[in-house]
């Protein structure tokens, strides 16, 4: 468990990931960490993963009309019946400069009654890997 | 490589668990119908070979001096310059 899951307004959630994320296939249980003052942004770490984590953000912050186009067969991998079903976040990256940029095309997709998720790759869309974000 | 060659409408078996049938073909481009089980996933290379790099870069340890904000007036302690190599221990102070 990580030192910031110590702390009084962390709340903890694991995630299951049965596919991995892309790059990460063999790693597969997550904690979705969601600390108050980090909003809006969570936490995907790895339990005994010396720390490793992925910051993501939910997309409509990013953008307020982000699509989601699953293929049926993601939504059936992961039982998901209507939007309402799900949890979404997009992986941000953040650059030594201080800029950062989010993840469009593959978001992770969430079953927020199982907590079991994947990474959905959106190939036919146009949304960016590196879509830059509005840092102040 | 295992190098086949099979007619429009042919198909191959991989594992028993994989099919892949060629549809049709149109000049250079062939056009590939693949049944799979869900927990095989299937991406075209270019794609997975991006997201595979961006989720790559995008793992980090936390936690890191200070995040992105949205519109949101930085913290006091948010002007820390980030270390891309950045494995600090972490104050539990909040």
């Amino acid at each position: 468990m990580s030192s910031v899951a110590e702390i009084e307004i962390t709340k903890t959630q694991t995630v299951q990931l049965p596919l991995g994320l892309l790059g990460f296939e063999r790693i597969k249980t997550y904690s979705l960490i969601t600390r108050a003052d980090q909003t809006p942004f969570h936490w995907l770490s790895v339990p005994d993963g010396g720390d490793l984590a992925f910051l993501v953000v939910p997309p409509c912050l990013v953008l307020p009309d982000y699509a989601l186009d699953m293929s049926d067969a993601d939504a059936d991998f992961l039982e998901i019946r209507n939007p309402n079903d799900t949890l979404v976040f997009n992986i941000v990256t953040l650059k030594s400069d201080g800029s950062a940029t989010v993840n469009l095309k593959g978001p992770i997709v969430i079953n927020r009654h199982t907590m079991i998720g994947m990474q959905v790759v959106l190939s036919q869309s146009q949304y960016a890997i590196k879509h830059p974000i509005q840092a102040t | 490589m295992l190098i086949l060659s099979r007619k429009v409408g042919e198909s191959l078996v991989i594992d028993g668990r994989v099919i892949v049938k060629i549809i049709r073909t149109d000049g250079d481009t062939v056009k590939v119908g693949i049944e799979a089980p869900a927990d095989i996933p299937v991406h075209r290379q270019e794609v997975y070979d991006e997201i595979q790099k961006a989720n790559r870069e995008a793992a980090t340890r936390i936690p890191l001096p200070h995040l992105p904000t949205f519109g949101k007036p930085k913290s006091p302690t948010a002007s820390t310059p980030l270390s891309p190599a950045n494995n600090q221990t972490h104050s539990k102070t909040v």
